[in-house]
């Protein structure tokens, strides 16, 4: 009898670990499973980091380029590859990509079409973020707001759901996730006046399984933040993929800005704007929010990565969650019950607040918000940019130090009176920008639980690459001007760098075939500094997006 | 005597004028306002791939500071049906938007005086 039961148990098990590619292998993370990349953010938990010592400060002067694969693209290149079993797969705006992670051959690759009136509503880049995989498919979104399957073995598509029409000013850069075998996916778009949301796929079919609005609706007690129908155009976009705890069997995915940005035009709270929400992946539902900042003038979009680690407060280990908000504070908020645990300025110069306080979490304001809230210009600091923009952070849980590009940059702000027209920006304020003398950016080793620095790198145009740490000692990052750097993770001294052919806006990633550690990333310019920060100091930086591999010369 | 030669310079001159016109095609300066309407459709349509008044590096998007001063048709071709990455947006902008627009764009961005 107990070796029928066993039989029966391996029988139901077989179907999982028989396909390509399983929840059991999502699970594991490339902290797991070295072998392989087959999360966005390289785990559940988006910490960006690899046990692979390889590569390593001794090492790391031999690292070299081993192959390079024209993307035949000239946008902005933010796709995290996922690699498995040998095969890596990546996106641009216009295609999908299967190559030889070894040789970058490439196996097979998948067009993507979108009308040509779709860039009018994407106002930061013409990106795509990449894939998702899960039982032998791909999963991917595109510009005009579409979620696809693809065949992992041939590209062929296999279903596409429509999400929303893009002539709203919706579109989709987002790459999606998988998490307890639903497919996952955010939105853009709150620079154009929609209304945000989170949305289910089933894998096998590409049904909408549900949608959970980011914007509260009158169905919602918390629809009361938001006056009249001004939740029809709140915002609340949701274009960088969520974390996932499976034990808590809760999906954490940061909102966006509020539509529009004039305060005064939506006068409350205006939830779930610039917030993070614990979700069911499987309905949807929220289970906790924790907004950053309420009734947000200044486009401190808290989509951003929400990095999870287990970390020992007051003597305690603690389920948090980690955010280097947009508006300049570092949070570190307990995940299982969404509370507050501390949140500290990681950037020098904050002038919209004047600290969070601790026993509500909400931000004190400021003179200048106050100022900006009666309707006056005023300058403030960080900028629409934020302390850390979309670039992906890396923990790494042997330093236990947060590495992220950060940005120092102010901007003239005055709110203006909104007027919306589908299609077109909804912006209700007029921005210039506040430029320091010296660096715009820093690549900082960040303490999570002070905000403090152990080091800091500088960078006259900032870094908007993602980041990625190792356990041979160093953090990997990117510059606009096309440096792909190694630091030591130490003491920030840089080790090594590569000179790409254009910007490097890309996410590292990094794992081991063949006993050869590799890494990849993409380089492409194109995104939301290049566009709209007026650095002319770019025109020496061409377009033109490839996918760079790396591994160490022999001796 | 002095009357012909003046005569004469003022066609010489008329014409000199005409030729300039038709060769480089420049038209007279936009008003105050439709300046000011065309740089307020700018900021809100255009500055987020052109650069916050027209100052971008050129490498995704076409430097407008760059764009010939007498190139209406051109202009005008590119933002109605699009051109590379330029979307197309006959069907949203109205024509008086698109003139405003060009008013800012063929001054450099310099408001008339």
């Amino acid at each position: 009898m107990r070796k029928l039961l066993l039989a029966a148990a391996l029988a139901a098990l077989c179907p999982l670990t028989g396909f390509a590619q399983s929840t059991g292998d999502l699970l594991k993370g490339a902290q797991n499973d070295t072998s392989n990349v087959l999360n966005y953010g390289m785990g559940y938990n988006l910490q960006r980091f690899s046990p692979l010592t390889d590569i390593n400060r001794d090492t790391v002067k031999r690292l070299v380029p081993v192959w390079n694969y024209s993307y035949d693209d000239n946008k902005s290149e933010e796709s995290q590859p996922i690699v498995y079993q040998g095969v890596l797969y990546v996106t641009t705006n216009a295609a999908t990509m299967a190559l030889d992670a070894k040789t970058g051959q490439q196996i097979w690759k998948s067009k993507i079409e979108y009308p040509d009136e779709t860039p009018r509503i994407v106002c930061c880049g013409i990106i795509n973020r990449g894939v998702a995989m899960y039982e032998g498919k791909l999963f991917r979104t595109t510009l005009d707001a579409n979620v696809i399957a693809l065949d992992a073995k041939t590209g062929k598509e296999l279903w596409r759901s429509h999400a929303i029409d893009f002539k709203d000013g919706y579109s989709m850069t987002v790459a999606p996730l998988v998490a307890d075998g639903v497919v996952i996916t955010g939105i853009s778009g709150a620079e154009y006046g929609i209304r945000g949301f989170i949305d289910g796929w089933d894998p096998e079919t590409g049904k909408h399984l549900w949608r959970t609005y980011t914007v509260a609706g009158p169905d919602d007690p918390n629809g009361k933040t938001w006056p009249g129908d001004t939740y029809k155009h709140g915002g609340g976009s949701t274009w960088i993929t969520g974390s996932y705890d499976p034990e808590l069997h809760s999906v954490f995915w940061g909102t966006g800005n509020t539509g529009s940005w004039n305060p005064t035009s939506h006068p409350g709270d205006n939830l779930y704007t610039c917030s993070v929400l614990a979700l069911d992946p499987k309905t949807g539902q929220i289970k906790w929010h924790f907004q950053f900042s309420p009734n947000d003038p200044y486009d401190y979009d808290s989509v951003a990565e929400m990095v999870l680690a287990d970390l020992t407060i007051g003597g305690k280990p603690t389920k948090v969650l980690m955010d280097a908000n947009r508006n300049g504070y570092f949070y570190v908020i307990d995940r299982t019950t969404g509370k507050l645990i501390t949140a500290n300025p990681y950037v020098d110069k904050i002038t919209w607040a004047k600290g969070i306080d601790p026993e509500s979490g909400r931000p004190i304001p400021s003179e200048v918000t106050d100022k900006v809230r009666k309707g006056e210009a005023q300058e403030v600091w960080p900028s629409a940019l934020g302390g850390k923009n979309w670039s992906p952070v890396s923990f790494n849980p042997g330093t236990g130090l947060v590495y992220a590009n950060t940005l120092n940059m102010g901007m003239q702000y005055k709110p203006v009176t909104p007027e919306f027209r589908a299609g077109l920006t909804y912006w209700g304020a007029e921005i210039g920008w506040a430029m320091p003398d010296g660096p715009r950016g820093f690549l900082k080793a960040i303490d999570p639980m002070t905000g403090k620095s152990k080091w800091e790198n500088p960078s006259d145009i900032p870094r908007f690459s993602g980041v990625m740490s190792t356990a041979g000692g160093l953090v990997f990052a990117g510059k606009l001007t096309g440096e792909f750097e190694a630091f030591d993770a130490d003491t920030g001294k840089k080790l090594w760098q590569f000179k790409t052919g254009s910007g490097v806006e890309g996410q590292p990633v990094t794992w081991r075939q063949d006993g050869v550690q590799y890494i990849a990333v993409s380089s492409g310019i194109g995104g939301v500094y290049n566009m709209f920060s007026g650095d002319d100091r770019l025109a020496k930086v061409p377009a033109g997006g490839s996918l760079w591999v790396f591994a160490l010369m022999p001796q | 005597m002095k009357v012909l030669t003046c005569l004469i310079a003022g066609t010489l001159f008329c014409a000199g004028l005409s030729i300039a016109h038709a060769q480089t095609g420049e038209e007279p300066a936009p008003s105050p306002e439709q300046f000011a309407k065309g740089a307020n459709l700018f900021a809100h349509t255009c500055s987020h791939c052109h650069g916050p008044e027209m100052v971008n590096p050129g490498n995704f998007s076409f430097d407008l500071r760059k764009f010939p001063h007498d190139g209406r048709e051109r202009f005008f071709n590119s933002v109605r049906n699009g051109k590379k990455a330029m979307p197309p947006w006959k069907d949203i902008l109205h024509q008086d938007e698109i003139e405003a627009i060009w008013a800012y764009v063929r001054t450099g961005g310099v408001a008339p005086q």
